[in-house]
């Protein structure tokens, strides 16, 4: 058993951390403020970079890197600007890789490679008002006629939807079929007649990330962009998912990351009764537990990660590193900006953007109910 | 896990458990300036050389991946104790027979930070060589380098290759290593010399002791309302600086 980076899974976060700091942080802040998506900044740089195909084969244009380094890149992302974080996460975890592991050639060529290259920027649309967590409550409907699916119907909390140009959306195509099996996967290209946008929501955190309502209506796409088998959806959404999990666990470790960051280096410079905060063991015992639960968090994503590279199974490993490295995030914010004290309140310090960008991490990608349903089930099954 | 900067026990070196490491700095601008001239003049091949543990491949592989072809591992684990004409002189003796029409080095390093290799390579190999330069343009086999001087001179100096130039920050802008390129990096020769077979220079110098500067006094918090601070720094600025005339 090896607990150390490679010489590549190293260099990847040495560049990814010194863009990051260096490209990234100066705007977080503002972004924020302003609810601005800067895709200029927050996308087309990271395809530069390489990091748009990270874990795809050089094949599909991609860079052939492992699950660690994707799980690298969205942490450091994630340690200045959650939203650029998050950005990452869903255009890999939950466009792109539903096309690489159930695309055809055809749909590889076509919307992967460009999704892998940064040339177009994905997005997935699962959830309704009445389906989520309940992946088998899908109501948007898709019906085939001739050579094309006609789609109806609306979905809502949609990461990266509007400035997206590919979309990887569930839809129910058979009524009849119990509820996991009548629902089918499908690509939608922005732009298509029918497909609209709707409310953009004016979130908590993560503000800098766009997150929309998507809306179908009659929208036609040609039947050449059924994603898997018709009626495998519910098994596309699933897999998704567990990918997914290790781009949010990771985007939650690198916000608590940098809470800790922020947390240490004020401490050591902040001095009241004539010494530094850090002299007492009130606030010394409380980094030295934020730090711990940080690096639980983290070999706990990284096994995930390790898992999903392997070949292994990585359900279970993804939904507790998720779970684990979430609900860390919360606490070592919330414990930053007790730390930060009045400063910690305030917009002047990153740690209360933080606090309010960890939170939506034990939400979306399956709420720590969720995961703890799966890790359960597993369990006693 | 990184650990606070310290002297090592035998307190001529640091303490380098639980270091990071990373690139010299200087070097980063010595090497993206040999990437870019290789992308100028099309038909070059750089070799990036290191001298150092297995710890030095890790840099050299990110050097491979901004662009150089190969690199060369000069392999020595006991690199820090040796002083800038060792270091020179194995330089010198790997690059006798190479032919290189330009040699990159950073200005100093940002540890021992001797500045003399650079210039000590040039002298053993008989080039020409400009330091602490702070722009590059080469054309037809000459150079135009401009380089810095104390209190923001600037010098302008031509002369012809075969040269050797020492980089200051600032020269250009190191490029960030891509993924794709991380991932090739791999891919690329990564030649291992054991530093015995170049190293023909015995020590000229040994350093004795290395620590910290003694902490000086903190600094003065005047008190008072803002006529009285200001008074006193006034007083103060005369009779404790150049700043104000008495």
């Amino acid at each position: 058993m090896k607990f150390e980076l490679s010489e590549e899974q190293s260099l990847i976060r040495e560049t990814v951390r010194d863009f990051a700091e260096a490209e990234i942080a100066p705007s977080a802040a503002q972004r924020d403020e302003d609810e601005r998506f800067d895709r200029e900044l927050m996308f087309d740089a990271l395809a530069e970079l390489g990091l748009t195909g990270i874990i795809f084969p050089e094949q599909y244009d991609g860079a052939g890197a492992d699950y660690i380094s994707y799980a690298i890149a969205v942490e450091e992302l994630s340690r200045v600007c959650a939203s650029t974080g998050v950005t990452l996460s869903a255009h890999i975890s939950l466009c792109a890789n539903p096309i690489y592991l159930f695309g055809t050639d055809e749909q590889k060529e076509g919307f992967l490679a460009p999704l892998a290259r940064g040339e177009k920027l994905g997005a997935f649309g699962l959830t309704e008002p009445s389906a989520g967590s309940d992946a088998g409550g899908t109501k948007t409907t898709a019906r085939r006629d001739g050579a094309e699916w006609i789609l109806n119907g609306s979905k809502i909390f949609i990461t990266n939807a509007g400035d997206a140009e590919v979309y990887v959306v569930l839809a129910r195509t058979d009524k009849e079929a119990a509820k996991h099996h009548g629902i089918s996967a499908f690509i939608v290209e922005k732009g298509t007649p029918g497909f609209s946008f709707g409310k953009k929501e004016s979130k908590m955190g993560i503000r800098s990330s766009p997150t929309m309502e998507i809306v179908f209506e009659e929208c036609r796409i040609p039947a050449a962009n059924l994603l898997g088998e018709e009626g495998g959806g519910f098994k596309v959404a699933m897999k998704t998912l567990d990918g997914g999990r290790i781009g949010i666990a990771s985007q939650a470790l690198g916000i608590a990351q940098g809470a800790l960051d922020q947390a240490v280096a004020y401490a050591k410079e902040r001095t009241q009764f004539d010494r530094p905060i850090t002299a007492f063991q009130g606030v010394s015992f409380q980094l030295a537990d934020m730090a711990t639960q940080t690096e639980a968090a983290r070999l706990m994503v990284y096994n995930a990660a390790y898992r999903a590279s392997a070949g292994l199974s990585y359900s279970q490993a993804s939904a507790m590193a998720k779970l684990m490295a979430s609900e860390t995030a919360m606490k070592v914010t919330t414990q930053a900006v007790q730390i930060l004290g009045g400063y910690g309140y305030t917009r002047e310090f990153p740690v209360e953007r933080m606090m309010r960008d960890a939170k939506i991490t034990e939400i979306y990608e399956g709420t720590s109910e969720i995961q703890r349903l799966v890790i359960g089930s597993a369990l006693t099954r | 896990m990184e650990s606070k900067f310290k002297v090592d026990g035998a307190g001529t070196w640091y303490d380098t458990t639980d270091l990071a490491w990373r690139m010299n700095e200087y070097d980063e601008y010595a090497i993206e300036q040999a990437v870019q001239l290789k992308e100028q003049v099309g038909d070059a091949d750089v070799t990036v050389l290191c001298i150092g543990s297995d710890r030095v491949k890790e840099p050299m592989k990110k050097a491979l991946a901004m662009g150089c072809d190969r690199g060369v591992q000069v392999a020595d684990d006991a690199v820090s104790g040796k002083e800038p004409f060792e270091i020179a002189s194995i330089i010198a003796t790997f690059a006798r027979d190479k032919n290189f029409d330009v040699i990159f080095t950073g200005m100093q390093s940002q540890d021992r930070g001797s500045a003399q290799v650079g210039v000590l390579v040039a002298e053993m190999l008989n080039l020409p060589s400009v330091s602490t330069v702070v722009d590059f343009s080469y054309q037809d086999g000459g150079v135009t380098a401009k380089r810095e001087l104390e209190g923001g001179i600037k010098a302008i100096v031509k002369l012809k290759t075969p040269a050797l130039f020492t980089c200051q920050l600032g020269l250009n802008t190191p490029r960030y290593p891509t993924l794709p390129n991380i991932m090739k990096a791999k891919k690329k020769e990564l030649l291992s010399i054991p530093v015995g077979d170049l190293l023909q220079a015995d020590p000229r110098q040994q350093t004795t002791t290395v620590y910290f500067p003694e902490k000086k006094g903190g600094g003065l918090v005047l008190e008072g309302d803002v006529a009285e601070l200001a008074g006193q720094l006034v007083q103060i600025l005369k009779e404790k600086t150049s700043v104000l005339s008495r």
